[in-house]
């Protein structure tokens, strides 16, 4: 039997740092197939990106409420599963809330395009046939509370195609793992981050959590952060969620959702296959 | 519908009914040759060209990038096939107020990015990162070196540290490119 190797390298996408680990018995082949998926992960970037100006979501932030745009299946696959969760979350996820994390300064303001109708839900987002994507009145995208999760999955997909089959990919704490090695998943103390709490053993399948600890700044001495309710863009609690489902884009969206929402949603993030662990 | 997971805590959790660790997180991902070898495969040696630069260089790079000069010299390769340069690859440091991280840059010839890699991470919680000497341990580093690390704690959800230095910090390479190295 050969010997296992183990490869792991991190990279800086989507904002943060992207872990991509995998096992196997030959050094080149792992490196390879990680190359793959760090690729995998840059094109969500690029499609994703707020800032980046040819990025689908900044295409469509431009001219989407003009005109039907068609965009990558990528991006369609990642605004057909916020739309889902958004309406299962009665629209406490809502990947038009970019205008409230300008409004707080979480997020610059995109130039040159026009400014967003304050009434602007996820329901003015249409998607059509043909990966095209239409707004009914001006709004801006924001991606960031799920491309993580969905970067996950598709590196995931590119290691398995290559013929890997043991290995972990984690973005800024979004994680999904799949082989026969059980992987050990800690979590911060929202109270104190230093300090890790032993959360699960995961086999196949992802876990991704959201708290404030990092995102909360004090701006001219208020809180904000970048968890917002698009609803009321209220307040956030202080613990953290933890989310587990198959597809880590679920596990990213549903913490969004429980973190607002609380325990009361457990139920429904139980049916769109998430369980939780809320902590703090 | 759980089987693919196994909760190690209960479903509401009290953090302080846990057995937590005090814990600083590292990873070490690249030793200096293998970062090397995964930016310029195909390079056949790399020349070590460090980079030291004068205070007049050091304001233009300031300025350049927007973001400080720290140290006023730079740990820079080339990289050379047998009869061209394919590039530079360089190492850096940027730390935040939690973390601390040594990364690679490869740039191609005419001083576009090619690749960056990390090649070493970690947290902190205490004093010690604003501290230079504590900060030298770990320069030049390799795997396996008298650092020893928490192998049980691989695995952190929601663990999102900004990545926003190592941003700064390839600007600021930049800028070290179209002063010094063009």
């Amino acid at each position: 039997m050969p010997e296992t190797l183990e490869l792991r390298r991190a990279r800086p996408l989507l904002g943060t740092l992207v872990e991509i680990a995998a096992r196997g018995s030959e050094r080149e082949h792992l490196a390879r197939a990680i190359d793959a998926a760090f690729a995998a992960v840059s094109q969500v970037h690029r499609l994703m990106s707020f800032h980046a100006r040819g990025s689908d979501v900044s295409r469509l932030n431009r001219h989407a409420w003009r005109t039907a745009l068609r965009v990558h299946p990528w991006t369609y696959a990642v605004l057909e599963e916020a739309q889902r969760v958004a309406r299962a979350s009665d629209g406490l996820f809502d990947v038009s809330v970019a205008r409230i994390l300008v409004a707080r300064r979480l997020l610059p303001a995109p130039r040159g395009v026009r400014v967003p109708d304050r009434r602007a839900c996820y329901r003015d987002i249409r998607l059509l046939p043909g990966f095209r994507v239409r707004f009914h009145r001006p709004l801006w995208l924001d991606l960031g509370g799920i491309a993580k999760g969905f970067a996950v999955d598709r590196a995931v997909q590119r290691l398995r195609s290559v013929g890997i089959d043991s290995a972990l990919v984690n973005a800024g704490g979004d994680l999904r793992c799949f082989g026969p090695m059980t992987q050990r998943v800690h979590v911060r103390d929202p109270q104190a981050p230093s300090r890790l709490l032993p959360l699960a053993d995961l086999a196949s399948g992802a876990i991704a959590t959201s708290a404030a600890y990092f995102t909360r700044e004090r701006r001219a001495g208020r809180d904000v952060c970048a968890q917002v309710d698009p609803r009321g863009g209220g307040g956030v609690p202080a613990g953290s969620v933890s989310v587990a489902a198959r597809r880590c884009i679920t596990a990213d969206a549903w913490t969004k959702v429980l973190l607002l929402g609380g325990a009361r949603f457990l139920g429904r993030a139980r049916r769109a296959g998430a369980v939780a662990r809320l902590i703090g | 519908m759980s089987d693919f997971i196994h909760w190690l805590a209960p479903a509401a959790i009290a953090p302080a009914a846990i057995a937590a660790v005090q814990h600083c997180y590292a990873a070490q991902y690249l030793t200096l040759e293998q970062a090397q070898a995964t930016i310029f495969p195909e390079a056949r040696r790399f020349a070590a060209a460090p980079v030291r630069f004068s205070p007049d260089q050091a304001r233009q790079i300031e300025k350049l990038a927007g973001a400080p000069v720290r140290v006023p010299e730079q740990q820079v390769w080339e990289a050379r096939s047998d009869s061209r340069l394919l590039g530079w690859f360089i190492v850096d440091e940027v730390y935040g107020k939690h973390e601390f991280i040594t990364y690679a840059v490869g740039l191609n010839a005419d001083g576009s990015v090619r690749q960056i890699e990390v090649m070493d991470y970690r947290e902190t919680y205490g004093y010690e990162i604003r501290n230079a000497a504590w900060r030298r341990q770990f320069v030049g580093k390799r795997h396996g070196d008298s650092l020893k690390l928490d192998q049980d704690i691989r695995n952190i959800s929601g663990a999102t540290l900004s990545c926003r230095h190592i941003a700064e910090g390839v600007r600021r390479l930049l800028a070290l490119h179209e002063v010094a190295l063009r």
